[in-house]
């Protein structure tokens, strides 16, 4: 199902999803945490929806939480950085409102550009219509405290950032572990630091006066003057970065059509010629559309504190797009305040000011810095300086009355019915951006190479046309003024110098703040790394015997303030977690803090252990390595004693043994086990367990109906086992059926079956011919063939009792088959269930050959 | 929107770059291991230090001139029986500290072992230091610096004698180490609590790892 419509089952009927989008928790840096963040609407008022997923991606509604919701009104705001310019660097998202803060990571692409779209369009749309909405519905969401707890919230009039960053990050691990993490790869530690330093800023930077100057000139398409000197170096201090703006560079189809202009070049080489000789300036960036050009300098020495340099044009004139009207722009990052420069000529015509208000609109939305992500516009600068032929014009005063008034330096007068501060107070312009005072004569128009107004038949009133406003803090005019000197164009050059505060780098102090917020890092990352206590980290088992399952319980409490994934790991070259003869329940699971798991060991020695266990190939000992997801590691060492077993031995160490198995001491056993024995006595035929068992049957069980058919008592074969291996004078206890499993699991527990494995190919594909099994069975180790022939000689003498016992021929042959002619192991696994059956037949065949041929022609050639 | 830039790097530095290491301890139990870490990690020190049975696991970050180099830091457990789990932890590390005590020859020959598997099984080039711990137990040295220092020479080693409890060259070893450190490469190795099994981490040699 689709994320939206699974969202959609859990909000209220009526309430909208219309944009869904992933992120990641930044107040902590240790676990992951994702979060998905939902806009939904209703009835115009939009709110943001916070949630938590146990699942991921989510099936059903059900995996999905509230953990919080908020509406999009006046409190709630939206920061959006990247770290970098780089394009594919992850962003982070600061979203605040009342009582709340949440500050994200998520990775940068079209969906996250979507995502914030359409959260900015759901804010602009609340300061439209904020009177009528209604945020009831939000309250539908019942979202309780313990929630809230649940990290998202975040103490906003804390002044201690890093604490704060610390208590969140406690909280938000809480709920976090349980959830499967997602693949991206936020690097959260950099990221948070990368935050924490924006954040301590004041702390690492000092406050330092920079000046900025200012200029703009519409020149009508004229050639260059030789100098600029006039304009440009009319203060004596050189500025420390001049950013220079020209309209109407050049006129000429070829600019406009092709936008290419020689003119370039020439004012280039003028401004560069004219600027203040006692300041060495490079050229930070150069950008041109049609007739607007721009041109940014610093002073040489600060070159070093330029960064992330980017350049847009923006063109509104002919159709809304050509450049013939439109802005320039250049961004930087001077020290640690970014600073935008735009270069405007707006549209023109003396009643046109609301084109131009549309001009101003236009070059703020489309005017856009696409290298960085997400895209910088130009409000999202320290400071924008907004320049240029704005082409305001004076409006409700004739010409004569202007001119009147501005010879007389009236000028308060005249700028009461400039357009541009009319629209300014009115909020319909340039919002935000502040101008100085007026106090030169307006710069258009004149008659070129003149100081006259213009005297064409139109007979316009002389206008500011070209203006210098700005936005930002700390940001000083020391000076707004024209330059009448210079005479080429219908308009005068005009220019401000301002004294501008910029944040400066402290190295020291950037040190200093960064290595304290990477000690606290340290400190919360050791602090909340995943503590456990276990209860015993030695675990015994005594005298474990063969086929009885031991238990021991092993506690492992979180002791730490995070939930706990524990998993017990293989070791470098095994495949397995433990040994084959341990089970551990559960080898991995979730703790929370505080609480307790109960993890079962057992150990059990079956009929695959045993035999190794009798030979030395293994022992009851293992290292168990406890693995504390995202954190430590702890041995749990796993030892025990195991009592030697008939079970286990192979027939040939059985023959030998002429006295109980428990009186063999464990190094004899294995030296048997190994061939490594000078046994002198000689052996039985048979091992005697094996004659005690299939006498016990002889005696009592020849009539008894389904014998090995019918399994026995798992109590009984322990009494039947340790009479065994104990040798007691008392008759052999358990039922008949006890004692016939426990012959089956004597011969099945052997390291070698009967049929050895290497014969085990050999001998079923002679199954066709008795003739062939007869040969294989002679050419068996001699123990092997003895019980062999000795329980086909006992099935025999069974099967001469089906009257009473319903046995099958088939039945026996195929359950001494499969003793018989065991499997090597790891072999069944891979092999498909028709080939098992097959396989199955050939060995009850094998088998059948022998249960009802007489064999005395093999017997007479073996000594029982 | 934002209204703040991303904090410049004065000059081209890059004080805020960050290079991750894996670093393991190794050696006899009770020359110290743990509380090296421990004073190195959270300037702490108990005398009576509870064995490890395991391998902990702490991140402390030390900072160079205008990089910071987080350490890793797998601290393991001494005892001989879990000697062939050592593999699991100093496979893929970047760093060792083969940790001995001075005032017992025998952990310092177990030293010279644990050198001697690191130069045969561990990633080729890594940065291995020699410490003689027990450093405030100087009056009952048995183990001469000048044997240990020509040991140390002879093998490449950074060699310091060190004290958890007077917490002497404790941070400079990790510095040393940190110093030696290759930091010039882009990529990570090393994650949190990731450990390089199989052979992974073992046939990979050296790298760096600045982000």
């Amino acid at each position: 199902m689709e994320l939206s419509a699974i969202m959609k089952d859990k909000l209220n009927a009526g309430d909208n999803v219309v944009a869904l989008h992933e992120g990641v928790l930044l107040q902590g840096w240790s676990p992951k945490a994702h979060r998905l963040l939902a806009l939904v609407e209703r009835n115009l008022s939009f709110g943001l929806f916070v949630f938590t997923t146990s699942r991921n991606p989510p099936q059903a509604f059900t995996d999905l939480t509230i953990n919080f919701v908020v509406p999009i009104d006046s409190d709630f705001k939206c920061d959006i950085d990247s770290l970098s310019a780089e394009s594919n660097s992850d962003i982070y998202i600061n979203l605040s409102a009342r009582n709340f803060k949440l500050f994200m990571g998520m990775d940068s692409g079209h969906e996250t550009n979507h995502f914030f779209n359409e959260l900015s369009r759901s804010m602009d749309l609340y300061l439209k219509n904020q009177q009528t909405l209604d945020f009831q519905w939000l309250k539908k969401y019942n979202i309780n405290d313990i929630d809230l707890e649940l990290g998202l919230m975040m103490n906003i009039n804390g002044d201690n950032t890093s604490n704060n960053i610390i208590t969140a990050n406690m909280a938000v691990a809480e709920n976090d572990i349980s959830f499967p993490t997602g693949t991206q790869t936020l690097s959260s530690r950099e990221s948070v630091i990368q935050r924490q330093m924006i954040l301590s800023e004041e702390q690492y930077t000092n406050a330092q006066n920079f000046r900025i100057y200012i200029g703009t000139w519409n020149v009508n398409g004229q050639p260059t003057l030789s100098s600029l000197n006039d304009w440009l170096t009319c203060d004596s201090e050189p500025p420390d970065i001049y950013a220079i703006g020209f309209q109407e560079l050049d006129l000429s189809k070829e600019a406009f059509l092709f936008n290419d202009s020689p003119r370039e070049e020439e004012w280039l080489q003028a401004v560069t010629k004219s600027l203040n000789s006692k300041g060495n300036y490079k050229k930070v960036s150069l950008v041109r559309l049609v007739g607007m050009m721009l041109i940014v300098f610093v002073k040489n020495k600060h070159m070093d504190h330029v960064k992330n340099v980017a350049t847009d044009t923006v063109g509104t004139g002919i159709m809304g797009k050509l450049g013939n009207k439109g802005g320039v722009a250049v961004r930087m990052d001077f020290h640690n305040t970014s600073l935008c420069f735009v270069n405007t000529h707006l549209a023109a015509h003396v009643e046109e000011y609301e084109r131009r208000n549309q001009d101003y609109q236009n070059i703020c939305s489309r005017m856009v810095f696409s290298n960085f992500i997400p895209p910088k516009t130009v409000k999202d600068h320290n400071q924008v300086y907004w320049f240029g032929d704005l082409n305001y014009r004076i409006t409700e005063m004739d010409a004569i009355s202007v001119k009147d008034l501005v010879r007389k330096n009236n000028f308060k007068n005249v700028l009461e019915a400039d357009q541009l501060k009319q629209q300014h107070r009115a909020g319909n312009v340039f919002k935000g951006y502040k101008e100085g005072s007026i106090n030169f004569l307006p710069t258009y128009k004149y008659d070129p190479g003149t100081n006259d107004w213009d005297s064409s038949e139109k007979n316009r009133a002389p206008a500011w046309c070209d203006r210098i406003l700005w936005r930002g803090n700390s940001i000083k005019q020391l000076a707004y003024r024209s330059h009448p000197n210079l005479l080429i164009s219908d308009h005068k050059p005009v220019s401000a110098l301002f004294e501008s505060e910029v944040r400066v780098v402290d190295l020291t102090k950037y040190r200093k703040i960064h290595e304290h917020i990477m000690k606290k890092l340290d400190k919360a990352e050791n602090e909340y790394l995943p503590q456990v206590m276990v209860d015993n980290t030695e675990i015994i088992f005594h005298n474990v015997k063969f086929m009885e399952p031991q238990l021991k319980e092993l506690t492992v409490a979180n002791t730490g303030q995070v939930p706990v994934q524990f998993e017990f790991i293989k070791k470098l070259d095994d495949s397995t977690y433990c040994k084959e003869w341990l089970r551990i329940e559960p080898f991995m699971s979730f703790i929370d803090p505080g609480e307790k798991c109960d993890i079962t060991l057992e150990v059990l020695i079956d009929k695959k252990s045993a035999y190794k266990m009798i030979s030395g190939q293994d022992k009851l000992y293992d290292i168990l390595v406890l693995h504390l997801d995202g954190g430590k590691d702890i041995f749990i060492t796993v030892t025990g004693n195991y009592e030697r077993s008939c079970f286990g031995c192979s027939l040939e160490t059985l023959c030998y043994l002429k006295v109980p198995i428990k009186n063999i001491p464990f190094g004899k056993l294995m030296e048997l086990e190994n061939n490594k024995s000078n046994m002198t006595s000689d052996p039985y035929p048979v091992p005697k367990e094996v004659w005690y068992l299939v006498d016990h049957l002889y005696r009592h069980g020849l009539k008894q109906e389904h014998l090995f058919e019918h399994s026995g008592l798992r109590s009984e074969f322990v009494q039947i086992r340790n009479w065994l291996d104990n040798g007691t004078p008392d008759a052999l206890p358990g039922s008949v059926h006890s004692v016939a499993e426990a012959l089956l699991i004597l011969l099945d527990s052997t390291s070698e079956p009967i049929i050895p494995y290497n014969l085990h190919a050999t001998c079923l594909s002679a199954v066709s011919y008795y003739s062939q099994c007869k040969q294989i069975i002679s050419q068996l180790p001699e123990r092997s063939k003895n019980v062999f022939l000795y329980l086909c000689a006992f099935l025999q003498e069974l099967l001469n009792h089906v009257n009473d016992n319903k046995l099958d021929v088939k039945t026996i042959a195929s359950v001494f088959g499969e003793i018989f002619i065991r499997d090597p192991p790891r072999s069944r696994s891979d092999k498909s269930g028709h080939t098992r059956t097959s396989m199955s037949r050939k060995k009850t065949n094998f088998v059948y050959h022998f249960l009802v041929n007489d064999q005395s022609d093999l017997i007479i050639n073996t000594s029982f | 929107m934002a209204n703040r830039a991303v904090p410049q790097r004065p000059n081209g530095q890059t004080p805020g770059k960050i290079c991750q290491f894996k670093l393991v301890l190794l050696g006899e139990s009770s020359v110290g291991k743990s509380s090296l870490v421990l004073r190195f990690v959270k300037g702490q020190f108990h005398e009576y230090q509870e064995s490890t049975i395991g391998a902990a696991f702490l991140t402390q970050t030390i900072h160079l001139n205008d990089v910071a180099v987080k350490f890793e830091i797998w601290d393991t457990a001494g005892q001989e029986r879990y000697h062939s789990l050592a593999p699991m932890y100093y496979r893929g590390a970047q760093a060792a500290i083969v940790v001995y005590d001075i005032t017992n020859q025998d952990t310092f020959e177990r030293a010279k072992n644990w050198v001697k598997e690191l130069q045969r099984q561990a990633t080729p080039g890594i940065v291995i230091a020699l410490a003689g711990n027990k450093l405030d137990l100087n009056t009952m040295r048995s183990v001469q610096t000048d044997e240990s220092q020509t040991y140390a020479y002879e093998n490449g080693l950074l060699f310091m004698e060190t004290s958890a409890k007077t917490s002497a060259n404790v941070t400079e070893i990790f510095k040393a180490i940190a110093e030696k450190l290759p930091k010039n490469e882009t990529t990570n190795t090393a994650g949190q609590g990731r450990r390089l099994v199989e052979s992974e981490g073992a046939n990979k040699s050296l790298s760096s790892c600045c982000k």
